[in-house]
């Protein structure tokens, strides 16, 4: 492949768009302390309601 | 210029010396020609050409969940309650999960990273590994579901559960081993358009049409019954509509195919036209289970193996239960192929490997072997004999709804994120919605799990 279809090949994709460009990890988002907190309340809560389905489930096949 | 093949360009790469250029990976290069034939579509004004180009993750995370435990779900809500409550109830549900995946969609476009990736990233490794975590879980039942669901349907013409998990895994490593997303699609989405079997398996049982429109225009009648039971259903229902694996496939696979912003509208038109069309096979489903609704339909969860299609040929003939059984064949397949990918695409993104279907499976080793080995486990479980068939379908939509709501907030925090999303950001609206469809799915979830524990522990 010559360098100019090289270059064409890039240009139908944007900058971002690269493997090495999306390898490059997005800064890191700073959570509030509410925020957190919902978000370990809801993941405690969907862990325990999990916990009653699957219980529930292999109760009924005893 | 003329696209070139892949087979030369990865022969070619690294052999030139342009060294300003990035570097430009064999993924990179065949992403670039399918860029590169919508790029030329959109300057040629060929806008039904430049549609099917685009299409294609939406239509395959709709019809990919109107799967098999979804059309069991959904027969069973007709065969147990008939027509009532539950057909306008599936089309609310797609509603909300047009919702959700327009989020996904706009999300890969926009950053061109997977949802894995991005909550890793954004949100540190723990949140990514119980998202994965959760993913992995929820999609290893699924896809048992979906074995079963293969199982049920050949079961009707005599065909056993080893052919059935041959048959499912042999079909994953076949569309994988192109390494190229666009062929992964395309052979998916020609499967997918089978779904339609549902449709037509409620047209040979001569519904009747007023009580179809009555009940579409006034959620009548309201079932009766079990409260549990309607409990059951309806957390059941919003997991045949709503999902993690969604979120998680279209995200992930938007990016894959490589949208931008450009195609946002193009994306939008692929996931309600999705919906659209899933919504009206979910109904399909439903309606042709309603069939059995005043002929011991409520019995169905006893029907061992072929339950449904065996029912059907008894009360509205053989073609109808012909027609459903293939059906659910086509439903469990095609849900096999997307759950499949989604599980690799979350494997691959939270360990940092390549994870793209545009890679040659020696390139993405990690990525190929979770799709193939989820596929695998769940291949081998349906072998197992005396396995509760028809309640691993239901509950495996349940523990979807249950685990759902966490994902969906981090995919709403995504799509509000202004420094990943700039101008693309959702707006007033979707975010109402979007809040309001979470608290409706986690009170769902929650009322069907707690009831059902407090029920069979005694408490009440």
């Amino acid at each position: 492949m010559t360098a100019q279809e090289r270059q064409e090949l890039i240009a139908y994709l944007e900058s971002d768009q690269l493997v090495v460009e999306r390898r490059r990890p997005v800064p890191r988002a700073q959570l509030g302390r509410w925020s957190s907190a919902g978000l370990w309340a809801l993941r405690i809560s969907g862990v325990a309601i999990s916990a009653m389905v699957i219980y529930t489930f292999v109760a009924q096949l005893a | 210029m003329t696209p070139p093949t892949p087979a030369t360009i990865d022969i070619e790469i690294g052999t030139d010396g342009a060294a300003t250029l990035p570097p430009l990976t064999p993924e990179d290069a065949v992403r670039s020609v399918d860029r590169f034939r919508v790029h030329r579509a959109r300057n040629r004004g060929r806008r039904w050409y430049l549609l099917w180009l685009l299409v294609g993750p939406g239509i395959l995370a709709m019809l990919g969940e109107n799967d098999g435990p979804s059309m069991i779900s959904y027969a069973t809500s007709g065969a147990t309650f008939g027509l009532g409550f539950f057909l306008p109830f599936i089309l609310v549900t797609f509603a909300m999960a047009i919702v959700c995946q327009e989020m996904c969609m706009r999300v890969g476009a926009v950053t061109h990273r997977g949802y894995g990736q991005l909550v890793l990233e954004r949100f540190g490794r723990l949140w990514g590994w119980f998202s994965a975590g959760d993913l992995i879980l929820t999609n290893v039942v699924t896809l048992i579901a979906e074995f079963v669901a293969i199982r049920v349907g050949l079961a009707y013409f005599h065909i056993g559960a080893g052919i059935a998990a041959v048959l499912g895994v042999t079909l994953v490593a076949f569309t994988l081993s192109g390494g190229r997303y666009w062929r992964w699609e395309r052979i998916a989405l020609g499967l997918a358009a089978f779904n339609a079997l549902f449709l037509v398996a409620a047209l040979l049982v001569k519904p009747h049409w007023g009580s179809v429109g009555h009940a579409l225009v006034t959620f009548s009648p309201f079932p009766g019954g079990s409260f549990n039971t309607l409990l059951l259903l309806i957390a059941s229902t919003i997991g045949a509509t709503v999902t993690p694996w969604m979120i998680f496939f279209q995200q992930s696979a938007s990016a894959d195919k490589g949208l931008t912003p450009n195609d946002l509208k193009h994306g939008r038109a692929d996931t309600i036209g999705g919906g659209a069309l899933a919504a009206v096979f979910g109904c399909g489903a439903l309606i042709a289970g309603a069939a059995l609704f005043r002929h011991g339909g409520s019995s169905i969860q006893g029907l061992a193996g072929a339950g449904f299609p065996a029912a059907l040929a008894h009360i509205s003939g053989k073609v109808a239960a012909t027609v459903f059984a293939l059906g659910l064949i086509e439903a469990g397949a095609v849900a096999v192929l997307t759950i499949s990918a989604s599980t690799g695409y979350a494997v691959g993104e939270c360990i940092g490997v390549s994870h793209s279907l545009n890679n040659s499976p020696r390139a993405a080793v990690p990525f190929y072997a979770a799709n193939v080995g989820a596929a695998l486990v769940a291949a081998t479980i349906i072998l197992i004999p005396g396995v509760p068939l028809l309640s691993i379908a239901l509950n495996a939509n349940v523990l979807a709804t249950v685990l759902l709501p966490v994902a969906l907030v981090f995919m709403i925090m995504l799509a509000n994120d202004q420094e990943l999303m700039g101008d693309w950001v959702n707006g007033r609206w979707i975010n109402r919605a979007a809040i309001a469809i979470v608290a409706f799915i986690s009170v769902a979830g929650a009322a069907y799990a707690v009831d059902s524990f407090l029920q069979t522990a005694h408490l009440i």
